[in-house]
């Protein structure tokens, strides 16, 4: 993938200033470090822009497919689709989560829901400042989202993303990269799809299966990962609403049919079918790794699995 | 864009008893739906929950025929509803048989157990079908006589020379009167290739049943002569949104609700564990 160029855009203070008027006169989410020491997207008072980015605990997709939403109501023998998502703002998350959200605008393409969300929304990623644990990668895929915002620069990502800026007298554009962190994609793991496939009768599973809690935390924490499950709820007046929930590929009833046959029986298995959707996707997005390298699974891991390692060992290699 | 994820309220026509918790169920969808044989919809009951399911029927003034067995949570609710009652449906889903393949072919039909309800809607459609030509020959097994699904209908198919039936079970205290024309065979359904006759390179076969039927017949029939890409299988996974998006029924990197859930097996053997 050769680097996109994208319009950039000088920042004077007046125009930084009505710029962050804009953004934040609705609702708007930041990733906000609590008192617990979590970093969570948490509502922002207005007017008040972080100046960079942080990885939140949670990552974006929570604002596009939240842990639970309804998505329909059933009554008097009618379904319904319920109302449309009220409009908000994302501010102050980090380009690795802009990727993500690509990769979900691909898998949710034809989704009504999530792209209600997405119309309605405004996303704003800022410089990072990167980790031990990031290993993003420009050339892995695209960005989505609509600014990508400096101090005395910013990147239309979108055309509404262009639109505000220009309505904000930003001006000087010209088609510059991104101004990623310096990471070390290099510190990847090489993997081939043939190797993780001839894989599967692997001891290394078999390892990794017998510290794995099988908690999911990995999948909750990943931008990328978007398994759901629907679930109906019957309120007092007899009204229905059918919700969707995150799933797990870890959980024991992922894979199980009715009579009770199950197609991935065993942790191993599913650490195998984990590590399949995130290098090698599904479907259309069938070829397309996944994994930004926002070390937010490695973080998470209660146990210290490290997938990038167990990609590094099935590809041949050792990760210093 | 429409909302794939929303279901249509459709009324439950009808219920006919066929043998123990396999029943008829028909739904008349408020808008029409196509379905085409190997399709599926999803039936919701709401405040229960929603299965996918396959046709056993080619639609009929409006109407979707599935046989459902009642073999969890959602369907032993659906056996207490009444005609009239309504339910949810999402559909058409998924990537069918392709009946034109079926033209100027012999079609081998063989179903183990439940596998003969979808197998049955492409049946009716080959038979319907008036610029088809070749037999048809169907294979299907199940436990015991009386668990035989469609038996009078496969029966008088078979009498009146537009099928060429064989059945088989897998034990049977005494085999049932099948007017002596119709082959019963106590063992299993594979078993039934043993003596016939057919021309494997201009046969089609499509064969839907439970997971272990898959482990033998597939490559026994491509050992015989057909084909890999004339071979096809119906897979059941796990399908919860049924347009490609949730992760529950995929296999080697395919959506089985999407690009499935009918397969050759020129296609299944890159897809590992699918089978």
């Amino acid at each position: 993938m050769v680097e996109a160029l994208l319009p950039s855009y000088h920042l004077r203070q007046s125009s930084h200033d009505t710029l962050a008027d804009a953004i934040t006169k609705g609702s708007t989410f930041a990733p906000q470090v609590d008192a617990e020491g979590f970093c969570r997207l948490q509502p922002l008072s207005a007017g008040d822009l972080p100046g960079q980015a942080l990885s939140s605990f949670v990552p974006l997709k929570k604002m596009f497919l939240p842990p639970r939403e309804k998505l329909w109501s059933f009554q008097s023998g009618q379904f319904s689709e319920l109302e449309q998502p009220e409009p908000f703002a994302v501010v102050g998350v980090p380009l690795c989560d802009l990727q993500a959200l690509w990769y979900l605008d691909q898998v949710f393409a034809e989704d009504l829901p999530y792209q209600k969300r997405r119309a309605r929304s405004l996303v704003v990623a800022m410089p990072c400042e990167p980790t031990p644990d990031c290993r993003c990668d420009p050339q892995l895929m695209p960005v989505a989202g609509d600014l990508f915002l400096e101090q005395k620069c910013a990147w239309a990502l979108s055309p509404a993303g262009d639109s505000l800026l220009r309505s904000c007298g930003a001006g000087g554009a010209e088609d510059q990269p991104l101004p990623w962190p310096t990471a070390s994609p290099e510190r990847r793991p090489q993997l081939t799809e043939e190797q993780l496939r001839s894989s599967a009768d692997a001891a290394i599973w078999a390892e990794a299966a017998q510290s794995c809690l099988a908690c999911g935390a990995c999948s909750v924490v990943c931008p990328t990962c978007y398994c759901f499950d629907l679930l109906d709820e019957t309120a007092t007046d007899g009204s229905v609403t059918r919700g969707r929930l995150w799933d797990n590929c870890f959980f024991a009833e992922h894979a199980k049919v009715a009579g009770g046959h199950d197609f991935r029986p065993g942790r191993a298995n599913r650490l195998h079918f984990r590590m399949e959707h995130k290098f090698f996707g599904f479907g259309a997005l069938q070829g397309q790794n996944s994994c930004v390298g926002c070390g937010r699974c490695r973080r998470v891991c209660p146990v210290d699995i490290d997938f990038d390692q167990i990609a590094a060992k099935l590809g041949g290699e050792e990760l210093s | 864009m429409t909302d794939a994820l929303l279901p249509v309220a459709a009324v439950l026509h009808e219920i006919v008893p066929m043998v123990t918790d396999n029943h008829l169920f028909s739904f008349l969808p408020e808008q029409p739906m196509a379905l085409a044989p190997g399709q599926f919809v999803e039936i919701t009951l709401t405040g229960i929950g929603s299965f996918p399911v396959s046709s056993c029927a080619q639609v009929r003034n409006g109407l979707i025929t599935s046989c459902i067995r009642r073999a969890g949570r959602v369907t032993e609710a659906l056996y207490h509803l009444e005609e009239g009652d309504v339910v949810g449906l999402r559909g058409p889903f998924g990537m069918g048989f392709q009946l034109e393949l079926f033209r100027d072919q012999d079609a081998l039909l063989i179903a183990g157990g439940l596998g003969m309800a979808p197998l049955r809607a492409l049946l009716h459609a080959l038979l319907d079908d008036p610029h088809r030509t070749g037999r048809i020959i169907v294979l299907y097994g199940s436990r015991q006589p009386e668990m035989l699904l469609f038996r009078d209908e496969l029966v008088k198919l078979s009498l009146e020379q537009q099928i060429e039936l064989r059945f088989s079970v897998d034990f049977a205290e005494e085999l049932p009167s099948l007017d002596g024309r119709v082959v019963c065979k106590i063992g299993l359904v594979n078993e039934l290739l043993a003596g016939l006759t057919f021309a494997p390179r201009k046969t089609v076969a499509a064969v839907c049943g439970p997971p272990a039927l898959y482990h033998c017949i597939l490559e026994e029939l491509a050992l015989i002569g057909i084909p890999p890409a004339k071979i096809f299988a119906t897979l059941e996974r796990r399908m919860r949104c049924s347009v490609g998006e949730c992760c529950h029924c995929v296999v080697a990197g395919r959506y089985i609700c999407k690009d499935g859930p009918v397969f050759s097996l020129e296609q299944l053997r890159n897809m590992t564990e699918a089978i």
